[in-house]
């Protein structure tokens, strides 16, 4: 390794360093308020999972017949039926889980996020059609939203269509990442699988990383792993990255019976994010074709280092926090 | 009828003259600075209609001329946002009206610009609109984010639109049909009329 090599080594990870607080962006900051009705209409709340930015601070509203003053909520003979909503939910706080845990019968789940602000408590018993409207709108928006916050994920997936270009190859490459994230979603959520979220977060840095050192492996004539066998790579990588989506829902604390349900919805909502961001790539590429708008050659590997160094500088910012959690 | 029509034209024009950006700052909230700036230019039909056109006269113009507003193009609009923080909208109607004017009689007119030309005219554009959306932003807006958000949204439409108008017209050699050039011209017909409506509506207000 020549000096050089190592000078630029340094400048990253003085980078990362110098700003670990940029890293954090794509945790999910996370709320667990519960409700437990000790008498008809009377509830005792509290934080289950307190918020990053602090429970002093979440305005939070409830139906216009309650009063609330946590750590009491007084519903009447009405009980909790209703509106519930957080009014200022944003960058510092992105969703919340309600649950309600009556005298008699199930507990309910509720999770107020900036995709579904306004949530309706539809008092106890079976779940109706609307409980299965709003838990769909619910999480398929939140899908939708993580993965277009996800950075990570896109630049993965960005990649793989850097290297396998489009047609057939390209849709057996994102059906083998979606299945693969798919099964290790499910595989997380229902507890089957567990891996703590710093580390796996490095991981899937990693993973980007691999996918440029792969696109400069193409561009310079040698037949990357990537290049021979996509679809092996994407499914590999996909386990990893839906570990990683799986790390989202966890923490809401989704009661068993909804999971199954909450976790199609949230994979729709991914999928969903994920066409689009696909379908815009490859427009641009044909459209960048159309006007033989093509990187000159001096520049062809451009695209690949960016990538690699975006990547691994997430790396290093997510390793510090891996080491600085112990 | 007639009445009915121009009624409609007043309404639209005076949408286009008023067009607030506001309704973009709920994005924030929801996906964050970065979106908030790709989105904060659908809120506004100006900046819809002058990159629509700013697109198609470069796309009408051929791709030689017109791939120079891939770079040219997102960069106007990152020199424009600080520029709007500083000194307030640039753009103001009038300066908006006389572009679509401009742009709309050189789309209807078929006129061949030099491509120097189409770059002076698409940077100082979107110079314009990137200091008209970075006017009225918030002081807890992440300004670097919401600037990646809008070169690349920018980058996005003039590629796309570009791209779209070489097809739509084609190649004289492939003998396309003269209609799709009238097409165009047409198009250019209109967006110098809406043009022409809002500067006289900014004129008479």
């Amino acid at each position: 390794m020549t000096a050089m090599r190592y000078l630029r080594l340094a400048l990253v990870v003085l980078a990362t360093l110098m700003q670990p607080s940029m890293l954090g962006a794509h945790e999910a900051s996370l709320g667990v308020l519960e409700f437990r009705e000790v008498r008809p209409g009377a509830f005792i709340g509290r934080w289950t999972m307190e918020p990053s930015i602090g429970a002093g601070r979440i305005d939070l509203r409830v139906p216009p017949h309650c009063f609330l003053r946590l750590p009491e909520m007084n519903c009447g003979q009405k009980g909790l039926v209703g509106s519930i909503t957080i009014t200022n939910l944003g960058a510092n706080m992105s969703a919340v889980l309600i649950k309600v845990i009556p005298i008699a019968g199930e507990p309910r789940s509720y999770t107020i996020s900036t995709a579904n602000p306004v949530v309706s408590v539809l008092g106890t018993g079976a779940p109706t059609l609307e409980a299965w409207i709003e838990l769909a709108k619910t999480y398929v928006n939140y899908g939708i939203d993580h993965i277009l916050l996800g950075a990570d994920h896109l630049l993965f997936v960005l990649g793989l269509i850097w290297i396998v270009g489009g047609g057939w190859r390209l849709v057996k490459t994102i059906t083998a990442f979606t299945i693969g994230h798919s099964a290790s979603l499910a595989a997380a959520a229902f507890g089957l699988i567990g891996v703590p979220e710093r580390p796996l977060n490095a991981c899937i840095a990693l993973s980007i990383a691999f996918v440029g050192v792969e696109i400069v492996k193409q561009q310079r004539g040698t037949m990357g792993i990537t290049a021979r066998y996509p679809w092996a790579v994407a499914f590999t990588f996909g386990l990893v990255h839906g570990i990683g989506f799986a790390s989202a829902l966890a923490g809401l604390g989704l009661e068993r019976s909804l999971l199954p349900a909450a976790l199609l919805f949230f994979n729709i909502g991914v999928e969903i994010g994920q066409l689009a961001f696909v379908l815009l790539v490859l427009a641009l590429i044909w459209a960048h074709r159309r006007l033989d708008a093509v990187v000159p050659r001096w520049g062809e590997a451009l695209p690949a280092y960016a990538i690699g160094s975006v990547s691994m500088f997430w790396f290093f910012g997510r390793l510090v926090r891996v080491f600085a959690a112990i | 009828m007639k009445l009915k029509f121009r009624r409609g034209w007043i309404a639209a024009a005076l949408l286009l003259a008023q067009g607030g950006a506001a309704e973009a700052h709920i994005v924030a909230a929801r996906l964050g600075d970065f979106y908030m700036g790709a989105l904060h230019p659908f809120t506004d039909l100006q900046d819809v209609i002058l990159w629509t056109a700013t697109g198609v006269l470069a796309g009408s113009l051929g791709a030689s001329r017109g791939r120079w507003l891939i770079l040219v193009f997102p960069l106007g609009l990152l020199v424009g946002l600080p520029l709007g923080r500083i000194f307030g909208a640039a753009s103001a109607g009038l300066a908006d009206a006389a572009m679509m004017l401009a742009i709309g009689l050189m789309l209807a007119a078929a006129t061949r610009i030099p491509t120097s030309a189409l770059c002076a005219i698409s940077f100082g554009l979107a110079v314009m609109r990137g200091a008209a959306n970075g006017a009225d932003l918030g002081p807890d807006t992440d300004r670097v984010l919401f600037a990646a958000g809008l070169a690349c949204v920018g980058y996005t439409i003039i590629t796309l639109t570009m791209a779209l108008t070489v097809v739509f017209r084609g190649t004289e050699s492939d003998g396309s049909a003269p209609w799709r050039t009238i097409a165009v011209r047409a198009l250019g017909g209109w967006i110098a009329a809406i043009g022409l409506m809002m500067a006289s509506i900014v004129l008479a207000s």
